[in-house]
C-alpha cells in the first residue's frame, strides 16, 4: 500500500519536474524536495496512524492541483521575479520561451518579444556599424519601377548599391542607438506586462 | 446573476492582493515551513489559500530578496524548507501593514454609514 501511494507521488513530482525543464536545476530540485516534504506532512497529519496511503496522497495532490498548472505558476512566477530583478532581454526570452512551451499565450508573447528585440538590436548595430561602413551602412530607399518604394536597413557589408539611395545619413548613429534602445525597453515593458496580465487572470480562474 | 459575479470577482482580487502580505506577515515572529504558513494562514485570516498558489509565490517572494530559506531536517525524518524574512522582508512589510492600517481606516471611515445599513 505504502509502495503504491509512494509510486503516485512520484510519478507526480516527476511530471512536474519535466515541465519545469529549463528552470535552474538548482531551483528545480529545491521545489520538487520540498513538495515531497509537504504531501508527506499533509498525509500523516490528515491519516490516523500518519500512513502514507494511496487515497491520502490523491487528496493532498488534488489540492495541490495539477502538476501543469503548478509548473505555469511556478514559471511566471519566477519570470516576473528576475524580470524585476534583472530585466535582461535574454532573461526576459528565456523564460518566455519556457512559457511558450506551456501556453498559446506565452507563445505570442514569444513571438512578439522575438521580433521587438531583433528590431531594436539591428538598429542598434546599424547604428554603431555607420561609424566602420560609413558609405553602406543606414536606411536605404529603393524605387521600384511602379513609383513604390522598397525600404532597408544595411548593416554596410558590401557594395553600394546600384540603384537606392540612403536617407538619414549620419542621423541614423544617434537615431539607430536610441531607437534601439528604445524597443529594446518598450519590449522588455510589454512582454511584463503580458505576464502580470496572464498571471492575474489565472488566479481569477481557479477559484 | 452578472451583479453576483463582479462581487465575487472583486472579492477573489481583494483577498489575492492581501496575500503577499499575508504571507510575510506570517513570517515576523520567525521561520517557518510552507505548510505552517498555510496552516497559519488558514486560521489566523479569512484568506481562502490554495495550497499551489502559496508555494511558488513563496519562491517568488525569494527570489526577490524578501525572504531567506535553509533546509531543516524534520521529526519526521524529511527535509523542510523554512522561510525567514530578510532585513528588506521586514522592511516591505512594515511598509505594506502601514499602508494597509492607512487605508483601511480611512474607508472604515466612509464605509461607516453602510455598515450600519443606513
Amino acid at each position: 500500500m505504502a509502495g503504491d501511494a509512494e509510486q503516485r507521488i512520484e510519478a507526480y513530482l516527476s511530471r512536474l519536474r519535466e515541465r519545469l525543464r529549463g528552470m535552474n536545476q538548482d531551483e528545480v530540485r529545491e521545489i520538487v524536495e520540498e513538495l515531497r516534504g509537504h504531501i508527506i506532512d499533509k498525509v500523516a497529519s490528515a491519516g490516523i496512524s500518519g500512513e502514507l496511503t494511496a487515497a491520502g496522497v490523491d487528496a493532498a495532490l488534488a489540492q495541490l492541483g495539477s502538476p501543469d498548472k503548478l509548473a505555469r505558476e511556478y514559471l511566471t512566477d519566477s519570470l516576473l521575479a528576475r524580470a524585476e530583478v534583472t530585466r535582461t532581454p535574454f532573461g526576459i526570452l528565456k523564460s518566455v520561451f519556457h512559457w511558450a512551451s506551456l501556453s498559446v499565450a506565452g507563445f505570442w508573447v514569444l513571438i512578439g518579444s522575438t521580433v521587438g528585440y531583433f528590431f531594436g538590436v539591428v538598429f542598434i548595430l546599424v547604428g554603431a556599424l555607420k561609424l566602420i561602413h560609413p558609405h553602406t551602412a543606414g536606411l536605404w530607399a529603393f524605387p521600384k519601377g511602379n513609383g513604390d518604394v522598397e525600404w532597408a536597413i544595411r548593416l554596410g557589408f558590401g557594395n553600394v548599391p546600384a540603384n537606392g539611395r540612403e536617407v538619414l545619413g549620419w542621423w541614423i548613429v544617434p537615431i539607430g542607438w536610441i531607437g534601439g534602445w528604445g524597443l529594446v525597453m518598450l519590449t522588455t515593458y510589454i512582454a511584463l506586462w503580458a505576464v502580470r496580465l496572464y498571471r492575474a487572470s489565472r488566479k481569477l480562474d481557479r477559484e | 446573476m452578472h451583479e453576483s459575479d463582479a462581487e465575487d470577482k472583486w472579492e477573489v482580487q481583494l483577498r489575492k492582493g492581501c496575500l503577499e502580505l499575508a504571507i510575510l506577515a506570517a513570517l515576523w515572529e520567525g521561520r517557518s515551513y510552507g505548510l505552517e504558513i498555510l496552516r497559519r494562514l488558514e486560521r489566523d485570516s479569512d484568506l481562502i489559500v490554495s495550497e499551489g498558489t502559496v508555494y511558488p509565490l513563496l519562491s517568488r517572494l525569494k527570489a526577490l530578496g524578501l525572504v531567506r530559506s535553509e533546509w531543516v531536517t524534520s521529526d519526521a525524518g524529511h527535509p523542510r524548507k523554512y522561510y525567514a524574512l530578510t532585513v528588506a522582508g521586514k522592511q516591505r512589510a512594515a511598509e505594506m501593514a502601514r499602508t494597509w492600517a492607512r487605508f483601511s481606516s480611512s474607508m472604515g471611515a466612509l464605509l461607516a454609514p453602510l455598515a450600519k445599513g443606513k
